[in-house]
């Protein structure tokens, strides 16, 4: 319903939020963007000279755990937090001087903050006002846009008489209305039911389509920066560690913790056996030796670790415990999902997820079976392990 | 997530323009370092007015209380007997009113809050009234109803009451105080989660059972903040030990006697300290352990409602005691409304418009406009100034906000006493800081408006705290991602507090400046060390007439004083609600 009506009126919201030509302005730079919050050279960085460029037009997520420095580096972006160092230019102009409530960027919160004495109507014209648009005209885009959001009926009430999907197209709505060339996100669907969000992170991500502004979103969610991002900035520690496409982030992680942090990975220990080129590494796993895709800075001495996602495992039928070969695995676990069962199974090179789709009853392994594990084609990923992957693994081992 | 200083900081004036930075320009009119100045200028700005407010009084009184008059008195205070039976009698008083005060503030509390009966917005009405009081109104009457010639004591049972001493004192005290406590009471009955209740009930517990094993146990942390203030406030207290003390001299009277009759200041800040030492360490306490203990977590959020308890075994007692004690309030209150319209109240009853035209038309007339003018001075200043600091120390400051919430707070933990000898040794003379003269004199008849402004200051003092802890509370609830949403859209630091913050603290802000106002009007003891034959104050002309026991005028008195305390309450209300905010009101 919600989103019918953003689609049939996607027209008269292009006109109403009169946007320039989407890729004229909204360009994000960010260099060695940093961030610390006490007041002694000791204290650890929250946010470790950041490098970004964002496009215009581009949907950006930041992701990461709590305490990754992705929502400070949001609040240095909108102003509410002074970098310690680094600078940030919006269209090659500097930002750090410009005070928060002069950068032509508009944010929503975690928790929605409307107004809480004002009603939808006054809570959407609250920014108008303030920068003295004439009221008739004030009117007709505070109309415009609840109409866009199916929010008209709702004008006169008070936030508090509104459900919280409702009160979260309206903190979008009073975002909208500024026509920003940057919108900012914080983690807004967080308080949202799991149905409820899907549906608003659809809504969201169509009305940033048609629109063109530039967006950068700040989750804990993989789910959201998939379905959402342009382009996914995955933050650790408060550095980057990887900027890429969802596609690339997912299959081509660029370290463990963004491999382990995305999805579910699975992770055997590996050998190279003869020198990587172009991207591809002859290796030994399982006791078989393939070859696959492998990440740059692979060489032959590389210590390596070898990336399966779950669904790129292959199961045999089940075979005997007393078959020895090196490729065979025991069932440890088995969760039903429904539309797919996932095995742990345990190796000579490690414990393996898989994953089954649509399983037949009748197939499902039980705990002590024994099959052979295989790797669909090319769809393994070679990572070196660096200095803390084995704190990250041990929870696997 | 953190709010730092420059979370709302870009303080600029609200421009016409968008707030869209155009390219190139590299900088706005003001840096971010510049607004982070001016944070800390206008808590430089405060900390000099609380420094002049309460500071420099303070530190006057403790350096003439060293000096070799206060310290011969300090000195015979710990040697002398006469002095010993002082201070004993001045701790006795505090003990006996903190545990009776704290007792009846409970058991009010307690009927409102969870005993099942009809007029319970009359009992809390009933609670407040000593709270627009003056000090003597209650004395003075207890003295008609109970004293010598008392219309009760003597009147009906044919006994010279003797209510002078300790019992008057505690009678009085406790009923003039107990408002204290069943506030405090009242706040956190109503925040105990019901299903505590329901638990215990469930286990198999009476509802006597439940109210002893675990309301009460609960309320733990309650009893002993209570009975701390209440002690405080009655070992500060001097109207009363004047009018009512008799023989029982407590330090407070001690001091003013010192002050007034012996014309030894600084005997007086000798005496004084000894209130302010135990009454700073009880503040200390409350605020930073008792405050701790407390089990009761006040989320703001109503946690249902909490059933009203019908048993017999709470309800009879309970209401017996609180009817009797109502009952009892009534009578006061009446007796100062009947006694200003009666000859000599409880003596010869014949009733007289005397007392009234006197106080209307005659110096009282002169004593309401120059206390209602002072007052209506202080509270909007001490309203504002309390906001002010509770911005502050929630929203902008990190290190320094305990400091100065602490200083802020002192103008209710320092003794009324205290404080006015405080002010007379400081603002007598002119203020001379390092041989340069900073302040002329701003007490004593010769200074200007005869005094007024140190009147003034006074009162803003002593009703500060109440403000800024309303401030506090109600800010600590606004989120502060609801500031940065308007900062967001792009209004300035002042824009958004006066559209987005100051709306939602608005009945903070009500109720700071009705308190403020109130507190003013009925303030007593510090004001009886400053005031001047050119000003005339409504409670010292209160204690001058009770003095020469023309008991008439001083119930006439009270009740004008009442009556413009509510009606100004009311006042200020309307215009804050109607014509700042046009109506506007929030519920969450």
């Amino acid at each position: 319903m919600v989103a019918l009506t953003a689609v049939d009126d996607s027209d008269a919201l292009t006109e109403a939020v009169g946007l320039e030509s989407p890729a004229s302005s909204g360009r994000i730079t960010l260099a060695g963007l940093s961030k610390r919050y006490g007041a002694h050279a000791s204290d650890p960085l929250a946010v470790d000279s950041v490098d970004l460029d964002i496009e215009p037009g581009e949907f950006i997520t930041l992701l990461g755990p709590s305490g990754c420095g992705k929502t400070s580096t949001l609040r240095m972006i909108a102003g509410f937090e002074e970098p310690t160092a680094g600078s940030l230019d919006l269209d090659g102009a500097d930002m750090i001087r410009v005070a928060p409530n002069r950068r032509p960027m508009s944010m929503v919160f975690q928790s929605y903050a409307l107004f809480p004495h004002l009603s939808v109507r006054e809570n959407v014209s609250y920014g108008l006002k303030l920068k003295r648009v004439p009221s008739p005209r004030i009117k007709e885009e505070v109309d415009t846009i609840l109409t866009i959001m199916n929010l008209m009926n709702y004008a006169e009430r008070a936030p508090h008489q509104l459900s919280g999907g409702q009160q979260q197209r309206v903190a979008l709505a009073r975002a909208l209305v500024m026509r920003p060339k940057v919108l900012l996100f914080d983690e807004p669907l967080s308080n949202l039911d799991a149905k409820l969000r899907v549906q608003m992170r659809n809504e969201i991500r169509r009305l940033q389509r048609r629109l063109g502004i530039t967006s950068i979103f700040v989750t804990h969610d993989q789910d959201e920066a998939m379905t959402l991002s342009d382009r996914i900035v995955v933050m650790n520690k408060g550095r980057i560690e990887q900027v890429d496409v969802p596609d690339a982030v997912y299959r081509r992680p660029a370290s463990v913790f963004v491999a382990d942090f995305i999805g579910r990975a699975t992770f055997l220990d590996a050998t190279v056996v003869c020198a990587p080129e172009h991207g591809r590494a002859k290796i030994v796993a399982l006791g078989l030796e393939f070859e696959t895709a492998c990440h740059a800075d692979v060489t032959l001495e590389s210590e390596v670790l070898l990336m399966i996602r779950p669904e790129s495992v292959r199961l045999s039928s089940r075979v005997d415990a007393d078959d020895v070969h090196d490729d065979v695995g025991r069932v440890l676990t088995t969760i039903f999902h429904g539309d797919s069962v996932e095995y742990e199974i345990e190796t000579d090179s490690g414990t393996i997820v898989a994953s089954v789709s649509d399983p037949v009853v009748d197939d499902i392994l039980a705990p002590m079976d024994c099959v052979r594990v295989s790797i669909a084609p090319d769809r393994g990923w070679l990572l070196p392990k660096a200095a803390g992957d084995d704190a990250l693994l041990e929870p696997l081992h | 997530m953190t709010t730092t200083l420059d979370t709302v900081a870009g303080a600029q004036p609200a421009l016409a323009t968008p707030p869209v930075a155009p390219p190139g320009r590299r900088s706005s009119p003001r840096t971010r370092a510049r607004a982070d100045r001016g944070v800390v200028a206008l808590g430089l700005a405060v900390a000099v007015v609380l420094a002049f407010l309460v500071g420099y009084p303070v530190l006057n009184l403790l350096s003439a209380a060293f000096a070799p008059d206060g310290l011969e008195v300090l000195r015979r205070i710990v040697t002398e007997p006469t002095n010993h039976r002082i201070v004993l009698n001045t701790l006795v008083l505090g003990l006996i009113v903190g545990v009776v005060g704290t007792l009846i503030g409970f058991l009010f509390a307690f009927a409102q809050v969870r005993v099942a009966f009809r007029g319970k917005r009359a009992l809390h009405l009933l609670a407040m009234v000593p709270i627009v009081a003056p000090p003597f109104a209650v004395a003075t009457a207890v003295i008609t109803l109970f004293g010598r010639n008392g219309a009760i004591s003597n009147g009906i049972f044919g006994i010279k009451g003797d209510i002078y001493g300790l019992s008057g004192l505690v009678l009085v005290l406790s009923l003039s105080f107990f408002p204290v406590a069943y506030m405090n009471f009242r706040g956190m009955l109503q925040s105990l989660d019901p299903s505590l209740d329901e638990a215990a009930s469930g286990l198999g517990a009476t509802k006597l059972r439940i109210l002893l094993s675990v309301t009460v146990p609960m309320l733990v942390p309650g009893f002993a903040g209570s009975f701390l203030l209440l002690f405080v406030e009655s070992i500060a207290d001097l109207a009363n030990p004047l009018v009512l003390g008799g023989d029982y001299t407590v330090l407070s009277s001690r001091a003013y006697l010192a002050v007034t009759g012996d014309y030894n200041t600084s005997a007086g800040a000798a005496y004084s300290l000894t209130i302010l030492l135990p009454a700073l360490l009880v503040f200390l306490v409350q605020r930073y352990w008792v405050s701790k203990r407390s089990v009761v977590t006040v989320t703001g959020k109503p946690t249902g409602h909490s059933e009203q308890i019908r048993a017999a075994s709470i309800r009879v007692p309970v209401l017996v005691i609180v009817g009797a004690l109502s009952a009892l309030i009534v009578t006061i209150y009446l007796t100062v409304l009947a006694g200003g319209f009666m000859k000599v109240p409880g003596v010869n009853n014949e009733l007289t418009l005397d007392h009234f035209r006197f106080v209307l038309t005659g110096i009282g007339s002169k004593a309401m406009r120059d206390t209602a003018a002072l007052a209506l001075i202080a509270a909007p200043i001490a309203g504002v100034l309390g906001m002010l600091i509770a911005w502050l120390v929630v929203r902008k400051l990190r290190r320094t906000s305990a400091l100065l919430d602490f200083v802020g707070m002192l103008g209710l933990a320092v003794p009324g006493t205290v404080l006015g000898i405080g002010y007379a040794l400081s603002y007598i003379t002119p203020t001379v800081f390092f041989g340069v003269q900073v302040l002329p004199a701003l007490a004593g008849g010769t200074a200007a408006f005869s005094g007024g402004i140190a009147i003034v200051m006074v009162y803003i003092t002593r009703s500060l705290p109440s403000g800024q802890r309303a401030g506090i509370s109600s800010l600590n609830q606004i989120h502060p991602a609801i500031e940065e949403a308007s900062t967001s859209l792009g209004a300035a630091s002042g824009t958004t507090f006066r559209k987005v913050t100051l709306p939602l603290i608005q009945s903070a802000l009500v109720s700071g400046l009705t308190f403020a106002f109130a507190r003013s009007m009925t303030t007593l003891s510090p004001i009886v060390f400053l005031t001047t034959p050119g000003l005339k104050i409504m409670t010292s002309q209160i204690l001058a007439e009770v003095d020469s026991g023309r008991f008439g005028n001083a119930f006439a008195y009270c009740t004008v004083l009442i009556v413009i305390v509510l009606s100004l309450i009311l006042l200020i209300n309307l215009l804050v609600r109607k014509v700042i905010f046009r109506g506007r009101t929030h519920s969450r």
